[in-house]
C-alpha cells in the first residue's frame, strides 16, 4: 500500500524492520516470553540505535522525530515479536508527560536516561477499576514537599524503572485536581510487589505499588500542580496512537506467519494456501490490518501537526486493537494444532494480542469516549 | 442452564453429587496441576473410584450401566468449572466406545475393566506431523510379521500422551498405494510394548494441566489380537466415532462459556450492589445480554442434539455446525467476558485469563472447523 510517508520516514521504517529482523531472535523471544523476563540486551541496542525515544527533541537524546515515526518504529518491532515488541515500546511509558510538560532540568535528567538505555521509565496511574478521576492515591502538600499515599496497579516494570511518573489527587474537593509527580529512585514508604503473571505481554512485569508517607520535594511535579488531569489526556492520544501501532504491528506479523505456515503446510496433496478458505482467512486479515494501518498513520499525524484529532485516534486505537486480536486468532487456526504450542511463533502474538484492548482502558471505554465526540458531549 | 427436560431428576441428583465430588477432589488443587502440567493418576483414581470414568458401561465391564447422558454430564460439569485438564470425556466417550463398539468379548474382558477403574487410561492416536485435517494421508504403517504387528511411525498432539496406558492408534496396514479408505486399522497398543515411547509434554496455549505430546514407534510389536474390528476398517471407525468426539467437543465448548457467562454475571451483580443503578441499560449489560442470546441458542441446539444422538439418530450434519459454532461462540464470549473484568481478566490468577486460553483449542482439535465447515458443505449438496 501506498500510504504518503515521507522519504526519511520509510528509512526509519526499513532501519525498525531490520533491526528487528536482525535483533529479535525468535528462540530467545519465545524464553523471555516463558521467563517474563525484559529483553535487556535488545532494548540496550534498540537505545544505541536510537530507537527508543525517537520522538524526543534531539537535545534530549531523541531524534526530533513525530509520534508517527514513533508509531513506525513500534509497528515494525511488533510484526517481527509481538512481546519484545510491546516491551521496548514501554521501556519509556509516560516519559511523553516529561517530553510535552516537563521542566527543563526534569527533561535534561530523565530523557536522555531513557533513550540511551541506562533507565526505564514507568508510569503509575491506574487504581482499581481503571478510575481516574478522583484519584484514591493523594498528595499532601506541605512547604517543602508532597506526602504520598494510596495504591497504584498494573505499574508496567515498576519494580525496574529508575524514574516512576505517579499520578495523584492533589485537591479532594475536585475530582479533576491531580498532579503528575516524577520519583526519580526508590524512596522510602514506597513497597513495590509483582501482581503475577499475565496472560502475555509477559516481558513487561505489572506490579502494584503502594505509597506510605512518601516524601518527594515540591519541584519533583510536572506541570502545572492541580493540571495532571488535562496532561493526561493529551498523554493518552499518544497513548493510543502506539497501542493503535502495536496493533497494526501485532496482525501484520499474524498475516506474515499465516501466508508463510500456508505456503508450506500441505495437506490433500496441496499446500493449504491454496485452498479458497484460507485464502479468503487471508485476504480479510490482510485488509483488516490496512485498514487499521491507514488509520493509525492518520491519527499519529493528526497528533504531530499539532491538533490531535481525538476522534481519529479512538477509532485507530479501537480498529487495531481489534484487528491484532481477529488476525492472530485466525493466524493460530491456519496454523491449526501447532498454532496452539508455545513453541510456534504465532502462539504467544494472540495472547499479547488480547492486552490491547484491555491494558489502561478497555475498548468498551474508549467506545463510550468516541460515542461522546460524535454526540458533541463532553471533553476527552 | 443445563435444560430440565432432557434429565429427569435422577440425572439431576447425580449432577449435584458429582458436583460436590469436584469440589471437594478436583477444584482445590487444580491450580496446582495447570502449573505442574500434569493430572496426578491418583485423581483419575478416584474419579474411577467413584464410578465416574465410563459410567455408561454396562455392570459386566465394571461400568455403572447408565445412560451416556450421564458421562455428559461429567463433562459439562468439569468444563463448567474450568477443570477440563483431566479429560474424562476423552476417556470415557471418545476412546472408550472405539474398544466397546470394535473391540472382541475378550478385548473388551481385558481392557474395560481398567478403563472403569482409572488403572487403565486411554488415548488415541490419529494425527501425524503431515496428517492433520487430511487424516486419509497418515503414514504410520503396521504391517504384519506372524501374530504380530510392527509399527512404525509417529504420531502428534496426541492427547493423554503421558498418562496413557493404553492407546488406540490408527495406522497404515496396506502398504501399497489402496484408498486410504481401506487400508487404515486401529490397533491398541499397550504402553509397555516394545518399541513404543513417548515424547516431551508440550507446552500449550491453554489445557496446562492436560499432557500433549507425540508418541514415536519404532519397530514397536504388537500382538494382531491387539486390532480392533476387521483390518482395514479404521477410517469408518473414525469416522463414525469422531460424531462422538466432536459432540464432547460441543458440549466443553458449550459449557464452558456457560461458566465464564455466570462468573461474569455474577461479578457484575454484586458490583452493580455497591453503585447507583441507574434504571438504564449500560453498553456492559448490553454485551452481557448478547452473550446470554448465544449461550441460550447455543444451549438449545446443543440439548436437541444430544437428544438426537442418544436415540441413534444421523448427527453428521448437526454435530458439524455445534461444533463449529459453539467452539468460535465459546472464544467470542470469554473473549468478551474478559473485557469486562478489565485489565485483572488478563492475570493469570483470574479463571477467566484460564478459560480464554482453554478455549482457544476447541475450534482446532477434533476436525478444525474449516473441517467441520467442509463437512456441513457436503450434506448441503454444496
Amino acid at each position: 500500500m501506498n500510504l504518503p510517508l515521507t522519504t526519511e520516514q520509510r528509512d526509519i521504517q526499513k532501519a525498525a524492520r531490520e533491526f528487528a529482523m536482525g535483533e529479535f531472535d525468535p528462540e530467545a523471544a519465545l524464553e523471555y516470553d516463558k521467563d517474563q523476563q525484559f529483553p535487556k540486551g535488545i532494548w540496550k541496542k534498540a537505545c544505541e540505535l536510537g530507537f527508543i525515544g525517537a520522538q524526543y527533541p534531539e537535545c534530549y537524546g531523541g531524534q526530533g522525530c513525530g509520534v508517527l515515526e514513533n508509531a513506525l518504529i513500534v509497528e515494525a518491532f511488533c510484526r517481527q515479536d509481538s512481546g519484545i515488541g510491546i516491551a521496548l515500546a514501554l521501556s519509556d511509558f509516560g516519559s511523553e508527560l516529561i517530553v510535552r510538560h516537563g521542566k527543563e532540568d526534569q527533561k535534561k535528567r530523565i530523557l536522555p536516561a531513557a533513550t540511551n538505555g541506562d533507565s526505564l521509565i514507568t508510569l503509575a496511574l491506574l487504581e482499581e477499576g481503571y478510575s481516574r478521576a478522583p484519584l484514591a492515591t493523594t498528595a499532601v502538600k506541605t512547604s517543602r514537599d508532597y506526602t504520598i499515599n494510596g495504591t497504584k496497579f498494573f505499574v508496567t516494570l515498576g519494580s525496574m524503572a529508575s524514574t516512576m511518573i505517579v499520578v495523584c489527587q492533589t485537591n479532594a474537593d475536585e475530582p479533576h485536581a491531580q498532579t503528575v509527580i516524577v520519583l526519580e529512585r526508590y524512596l522510602h514508604g514506597m513497597e513495590i510487589s509483582s501482581m503475577g503473571e499475565k496472560l502475555g505481554m509477559r516481558m513487561i512485569p505489572v506490579d502494584q505499588v503502594s505509597f506510605s508517607n512518601v516524601k518527594v520535594p515540591l519541584e519533583h511535579a510536572v506541570g502545572k500542580e492541580n493540571n495532571g488531569y488535562s496532561l493526561l489526556q493529551d498523554f493518552f492520544h499518544e497513548v493510543r496512537i502506539e497501542t493503535s501501532a502495536m496493533g497494526v504491528g501485532i496482525a501484520q506479523g499474524g498475516v506474515d506467519r499465516a501466508l508463510e505456515y500456508s505456503r508450506k503446510r500441505e495437506q490433500f496433496g496441496k499446500p493449504i494456501i491454496s485452498f479458497e478458505v484460507i485464502r479468503n482467512k487471508l485476504a480479510d486479515m490482510y485488509l483488516e490490518t490496512e485498514m487499521a494501518r491507514c488509520m493509525t498513520y492518520q491519527a499519529a499525524q493528526s497528533f504531530d501537526t499539532g491538533k490531535p484529532d481525538s476522534r481519529t485516534i479512538l477509532v485507530a486505537t479501537i480498529i487495531a486493537s481489534r484487528t491484532a486480536y481477529r488476525a492472530t486468532y485466525e493466524a493460530v487456526q491456519i496454523h491449526g494444532g501447532y498454532g496452539y504450542m508455545t513453541e510456534g511463533q504465532i502462539e504467544h502474538f494472540y495472547r499479547d494480542a488480547k492486552a490491547l484492548n484491555l491494558f489502561l482502558e478497555t475498548e468498551q471505554m474508549q467506545r463510550n469516549m468516541l460515542a461522546d465526540q460524535i454526540a458533541g458531549i463532553g471533553l476527552i | 442452564m443445563f435444560e430440565a427436560d432432557l434429565y429427569n431428576q435422577g440425572h439431576l441428583l447425580y449432577r449435584e453429587r458429582f458436583k460436590e465430588f469436584l469440589s471437594k477432589e478436583i477444584i482445590p488443587f487444580y491450580d496446582q496441576w495447570e502449573k505442574e502440567g500434569i493430572i496426578p493418576k491418583a485423581a483419575w483414581k478416584k474419579m474411577g473410584a467413584k464410578g465416574y470414568l465410563c459410567p455408561w458401561l454396562e455392570k459386566q465391564y465394571g461400568g455403572a450401566g447408565l445412560g451416556l447422558e450421564y458421562s455428559f454430564i461429567l463433562t459439562e460439569e468439569m468444563a463448567y468449572a474450568g477443570v477440563h485438564g483431566l479429560m474424562a470425556g476423552l476417556h470415557s466417550d471418545i476412546v472408550a466406545p472405539y474398544i466397546y463398539s470394535f473391540g472382541n468379548n475378550e478385548q473388551k474382558k481385558r481392557w474395560l475393566p481398567g478403563c472403569v477403574s482409572g488403572d487403565i487410561i486411554l488415548a488415541v492416536a490419529m494425527t501425524e506431523p503431515d496428517a492433520g485435517s487430511d487424516l486419509s494421508s497418515i503414514r504410520t504403517t503396521a504391517e504384519r510379521e506372524g501374530e504380530s504387528y510392527i509399527i512404525n511411525g509417529e504420531k502428534v498432539y496426541i492427547s493423554n500422551a503421558l498418562l496413557s496406558n493404553l492407546i488406540v492408534v490408527a495406522c497404515k496396514t496396506a502398504s501399497e498405494n489402496g484408498s486410504p479408505y481401506r487400508n487404515i486399522s486401529l490397533i491398541c497398543v499397550e504402553e509397555d510394548s516394545p518399541g513404543f515411547s513417548r515424547g516431551r509434554n508440550l507446552e500449550k496455549t491453554g489445557w496446562h494441566s492436560q499432557d500433549t505430546g507425540e508418541l514415536v514407534f519404532r519397530d514397536c510389536q504388537v500382538p494382531e489380537s491387539n486390532r480392533l474390528g476387521e483390518e482395514g476398517k479404521g477410517f469408518y471407525f473414525m469416522m463414525e466415532k469422531l460424531q462422538q468426539e466432536r459432540l464432547v467437543s460441543a458440549i466443553m465448548s458449550q459449557a464452558s462459556a456457560e461458566g465464564a457467562f455466570q462468573m461474569t454475571l455474577d461479578y457484575f451483580r454484586k458490583r452493580r450492589n455497591h453503585s447507583e443503578i441507574s434504571g438504564e441499560m449500560s453498553a456492559e449489560a448490553s454485551t452481557m445480554v448478547a452473550i446470554a442470546t448465544d449461550i441460550e441458542l447455543g444451549r438449545s441446539f446443543l440439548n436437541s442434539l444430544i437428544r438426537d444422538h442418544l436415540k441413534g439418530r444421523d448427527i453428521i450434519k448437526n454435530v458439524s455446525i455445534a461444533k463449529w459454532w459453539t467452539s468460535d461462540m465459546a472464544n467470542r464470549i470469554i473473549s468478551q467476558c474478559m473485557e469486562l473484568y478489565g485489565d485483572y481478566g488478563y492475570l493469570e490468577d483470574h479463571r477467566v485469563a484460564r478459560l480464554f486460553r482453554d478455549a482457544r483449542a476447541h475450534p482446532i482439535y477434533a476436525g478444525t472447523n474449516e473441517i467441520m465447515k467442509r463437512i456441513i458443505a457436503r450434506t448441503l449438496g454444496l
